[in-house]
């Protein structure tokens, strides 16, 4: 008997996959429903590992999809709906080119919306899974919500799109979870931190809105991507109000209601959007005023788990000083600086702001409020200056968000020539790189570099010989046990020689030393740690470990440790040749110094 | 000779075996002759005018006249007038088919009840009216329009409220039970009747990995921020200009194994090499410097001599037996000695096979990670149109101004987006087509021109009506 011979590509590669147009013949839809229910739901093109089989044989690259995504998509129910729609649209259709514009208008007002709710709910099963891809989503809403209504976009969506912004800025500034700023040619970056999550997002920076070259985005496809975002953020933010314990939604102002019927320019709008953000949301009653996280446990293990452990420790204690850096500080902003993002900033990091109340709506104080401590200004001068308040232009802001601390001010004073606005967002592998003290002093407003003070006036060097005979202060407590030791030694000195002083036959002296000797309480001797025992065994912990590290990993290992030795000696030979370099000019300035003394000197003399 | 046909004999025991070998055709050939006339009247009783007509005008000449009458063909028009008299087809089911006469002549015309007002009726009907039912009909009828419009209208507005706990565990609305469904009146068991479950049969595959491992947002290079380092800026620059060499190289690399692989020829070279071409096996004029020079003086030789075929003696190819025998000696012994230093060089030949390996084993590392760092950053090919690469964001350093207010750009962040969704697959790379506008050519219908002459005539014409 022969088996039936079996067809080429009815099962492996070129089973799996299904070209476009085989798709949408299956799910009987138009192109345009087919890429909508595909962004909806999630769907994406594949690339398959073998082409010419995934194509059955057929050249060219076509847009393939799995079988399986096109026979889950089979099962949707958003489906029929979409059918119906499309008899819905022939109607409409129809009734425009019967003329019967009364019927089109009643087909037009009841025309039937999609909810997708629980695609939102099946593409993230999990409030974390939604966080983890709200990247993108926030980015097209806040570019959303600076369009005005375009042709392709249907007109309620950038209305949409700025209310829930808004809302989630507000969850943010009520979660105090901003961790991050950087202001970059393209828009403002920023980065937060939710449920342990770092959401990252662009808001682009206010321009009047420019016209888009037709021919570089499809607007379609993006106004569907922004449809389905819309949605998830306006769960996702319902979610993050419940659980800060706010009301949602927030009554923020008048300007987000469907009342467009009086045109309103778009400064207002921006000016009420700024405002909104200016005001506390409503707390749930019964909730508690701050929620105190727990402090962090540490377990004692070993090597560089405690170093890790110890590390996120001192991280923790920065975020929880940077989320109340601005705690009760006012701040006042010019007009000509952008108040969205300094609004925002401030806010989030517990400040008080407010702007000119003639130009804006929203203001909470007047200017000629005295507890104001600081007003930013982006101008070089100004008529008017209050003596209690800094002035300081608004880099200030986010450059100290970054540093984690108030930076000093002197550096950002009015009119002052900017030091440059770093970006936060560099990697971790750019530690290993030498950074002359000048770039560390940046990086790092702790960081000290060593020939400041020295190089700054004549008295230092003066008396720099004087510094040596300068005992460093020791601990108080080594100091203390010091001293005890020095007692006892005193002590036991005297007691042998009271024992001299008496006579006594040799056997009972014998007798009694023997019993003394087995009563004697031995001075005790402090328990003296190595200093270096703990450092000896934890190396040798460490590099037992490192003999456990599997044969796959082990060639990748030992280069990553050799890379990091050669960029720690490329450093320290660098730094080397930085202080042989400072400390010869500085010698060398000296010996200037001392000769032009000598010349005085000399020349005074004669 | 005819055939005699052999009778069958044929059982007709039964009913059924009678009925089967009776011939009965002639039976029914009468009773159906029988129903038929009933039907259509009986041929004796009907007088021979309606049976036959007489033939008056006879012959084919008269047919042909017939034909060239109805030759004409009726307009669409009138093929539709005459259709107009003609019962629709979808009335001729209700027809009766049968020409059998109703046999009651006279049928009374029944009204169906409820048609006719009656007295009793009249009088209730007059008494609603007066008690306002009527209004208030319309009035109700109005008002559950009202209720319907504004249920449409806040179910579409539903989508923009987010007034549920998607992730919460105890709403009803996020186990998937239908909001119609959603009341306290209803008992749980009709609410979970029809709620699908939790699993579904046809689990989605997971998204390719190009979607799920590329971040959306990318850290921005320092260089980028409005105020940056000295040196960060000029790394962004490198980057730009190192980006650039690879385009301007690539181009030239384009051009030289395109363009450039064509030398350039003068018109009268082209010329020249036509004339030269179009020439070929044609008879030359006789050029006596091209003649070849005679190389000895006249004397005859054969294109090919006679060879002599010499053959070897006995000694020759004795020696030659013996030569043959001595090379394929010392081949032999070199072989054996080969295999003797082989063995002595056995360690060498290890090590130099461990190099071998050692070498590819090296290279076959660099190529995985090389691959590994490659896949990572490739773009997806999803369609015949290619992806946009990620170019270094350009930005001009007179651009920087290193003030807020004065910030400029010229990055147009939704195109990014776009090019980013590309760059990880959620979208494929497309070429968006622009509809062209239809030129519309326009001309003047030839009764609506207007001439010169048209408006000489209309001035002539008014002007002697003044």
């Amino acid at each position: 008997m022969v088996s039936k011979k079996k067809k080429k590509y009815s099962s492996g590669e070129g089973a799996q996959f299904m070209t476009r147009k085989a798709a949408l013949k299956k799910l009987q839809l138009s192109l345009k429903d087919f890429r909508r229910i595909c962004i909806l739901k999630g769907i994406y093109p594949r690339e398959p590992r073998n082409r010419k089989r995934a194509q059955k044989g057929a050249g060219g690259i076509k847009t393939l999809y799995h079988t399986k995504d096109i026979k889950f998509l089979l099962h949707e129910p958003i489906l029929w709906k979409l059918r119906e729609l499309k008899v819905y649209q022939q109607k409409i259709r129809k009734a425009r080119a019967m003329k019967e514009y009364p019927r089109m208008r009643k087909y037009l007002r009841d025309y039937p919306s999609i909810n997708i709710d629980h695609i939102v709910k099946e593409r993230y099963p999990t409030f974390v899974d939604a966080l983890r891809d709200l990247d993108d989503c926030l980015t097209l809403c806040f570019l959303f919500s600076t369009f005005p209504s375009l042709k392709r976009v249907p007109r309620d969506q950038s209305l949409l799109c700025r209310r829930l912004t808004v809302e989630f800025m507000h969850a943010i500034i009520a979660a105090k979870a901003l961790r991050k700023v950087f202001i970059s040619v393209k828009g403002y970056y920023y980065q937060a931190e939710l449920e342990g999550q770092t959401i990252t997002w662009i808001v682009p920076h206010h321009f009047s809105f420019q016209p888009q070259s037709k021919d570089e985005v499809d607007f379609k496809i993006m106004s569907t991507f922004v449809e389905f975002y819309t949605m998830m953020l306006g769960f996702v933010n319902f979610k993050l109000y419940h659980s800060l314990n706010l009301v949602y939604p927030p009554k923020l102002t008048a300007a987000f209601s469907d009342t467009d019927k009086e045109l309103v320019d778009e400064q207002a709008y921006v000016a009420e959007r700024i405002a909104a953000m200016n005001i506390p949301v409503i707390k749930l009653t019964g909730a508690n005023e701050t929620e105190e996280l727990p402090e962090m446990d540490i377990f004692q293990t070993e090597g560089e788990d405690t170093q890790k452990l110890e590390e996120a420790k001192q991280e923790a204690e920065k975020v929880k000083k940077l989320k109340t850096m601005f705690n009760g500080l006012k701040f006042y902003i010019n007009r000509e600086v952008p108040r969205e993002p300094l609004v925002f900033i401030i806010r989030s990091f517990g400040g008080e702001v407010s702007w000119d109340k003639d130009l804006f709506v929203g203001a909470t104080f007047d200017e000629s409020d005295e507890s104001i401590a600081y007003q930013i200004v982006d101008r070089p001068s100004m008529d008017k200056q209050y003596l209690s308040r800094y002035y300081v232009q608004p880099q200030w802001v986010f450059d100290s968000v970054n540093a984690r601390t108030l930076l000093p001010i002197n550096k950002y004073l009015m009119g002052a020539v900017l030091p440059p606005h770093l970006s936060p967002f560099v990697d971790k592998t750019r530690d290993q790189v030498y950074k002359p003290p000048e770039e560390r002093e940046l990086l790092d407003p702790n960081f000290k570099p060593l020939n400041e003070e020295e190089s700054g006036s004549d008295i230092e060097e003066a008396s720099d010989e004087d510094k040596e005979e300068d005992s460093e202060p020791e601990d108080p407590e080594q100091a203390l046990t010091k001293q005890y030791q020095q007692e006892l030694q005193e002590e036991s000195t005297s007691e042998d020689e009271d024992g001299e002083g008496g006579d006594m036959d040799p056997e009972k002296k014998k007798l009694k030393k023997e019993k003394k000797k087995a009563m004697a309480v031995t001075t005790g001797v402090p328990h003296k740690e190595h200093p270096y025992q703990k450092e000896i065994e934890d190396k040798q912990a460490f590099r037992l470990r490192e003999k456990l590290v599997r044969k796959k990993h082990r060639n990748l290992y030992k280069s990553m440790k050799a890379g990091q030795e050669k960029r720690k000696k490329e450093i320290w030979l660098l730094r080397k040749k930085r202080r042989l370099h400072d400390e010869k000019a500085k010698q060398e300035k000296k010996a200037e110094k001392r000769k032009q003394k000598l010349q005085a000197i000399e020349a005074a003399s004669v | 000779m005819p055939e005699i046909k052999k009778k069958k004999h044929v059982s007709k025991k039964n009913k059924k075996d009678w009925r089967k070998h009776c011939d009965i055709r002639d039976v029914e050939e009468f009773l159906e002759d029988q129903r038929l006339e009933e039907r259509l009247g009986r041929f004796d009783s009907k007088p021979d005018e309606e049976l036959f007509v007489i033939d008056t005008q006879g012959g084919d000449e008269i047919q042909e006249v017939k034909t060239i009458t109805t030759v004409k063909p009726c307009s669409a028009k009138e093929r539709k007038r005459q259709k107009l008299a003609e019962t629709p087809k979808c009335f001729e089911v209700l027809l009766p088919t049968s020409k059998v006469k109703d046999p009651n002549a006279k049928r009374n015309h029944v009204n169906p009840s409820g048609t006719k007002p009656t007295a009793l009726s009249k009088i209730t009907e007059i008494k609603r009216l007066k008690k306002g039912v009527y209004e208030k009909k319309v009035e109700v009828a109005r008002k559950n329009r009202k209720i319907a419009l504004d249920k449409k209208r806040r179910a579409k507005q539903n989508s923009n409220t987010f007034d549920v706990d998607l992730w919460g565990k105890d709403t009803p609305e996020a186990k998937g039970i239908p909001q119609t469904l959603c009341d306290e009146f209803i008992p749980p068991e009709a609410q979970l009747h029809n709620v699908l479950p939790d699993r579904r049969l046809r689990p989605k595959p997971a998204p390719p990995k190009t979607v799920v491992s590329r971040a959306a947002v990318e850290a921005p290079h320092p260089g980028i921020s409005y105020n940056p380092s000295f040196k960060e800026h000029q790394e962004l620059l490198q980057d730009v200009v190192q980006h650039e060499q690879k385009l301007m190289k690539r181009e030239a690399h384009l051009h030289r194994v395109t363009t450039g692989m064509f030398s350039k020829v003068t018109q009268q070279e082209r010329e020249n090499q036509w004339r030269e071409e179009m020439s070929t096996g044609l008879p030359q004029p006789h050029n006596p410097a091209n003649d070849p020079e005679p190389e000895s003086d006249g004397e005859y030789k054969a294109i090919n001599p006679p060879v002599q075929n010499k053959k070897k003696d006995h000694k020759a190819r004795r020696k030659q037996k013996e030569r043959l025998a001595e090379k394929e000696r010392l081949k032999r012994l070199k072989v054996e000695k080969k295999k003797i230093t082989d063995l002595y060089k056995l360690r060498q030949l290890q090590s130099s096979i461990y190099n071998v390996h050692k070498r590819q084993a090296e290279e076959r590392e660099k190529r995985a990670a090389k691959r590994a760092v490659e896949e990572t950053t490739a773009l997806p090919a999803l369609n015949a149109h290619k992806t946009p690469k990620k170019e270094p964001e350009f930005v001009d350093p007179q651009q920087l101004t290193g003030d807020l207010r004065q910030i400029n750009t010229k990055v147009n962040l939704l195109r990014d987006r776009y090019e980013s969704l590309q760059r990880r697959g959620a979208l494929a790379a497309a070429k968006l087509m622009m509809k062209k506008k239809k030129r519309v050519k326009s001309y003047f219908k030839s009764g609506h021109k207007v001439t010169d002459q048209d408006v000489d005539r209309f001035l002539k014409r008014s002007a002697g009506k003044k």
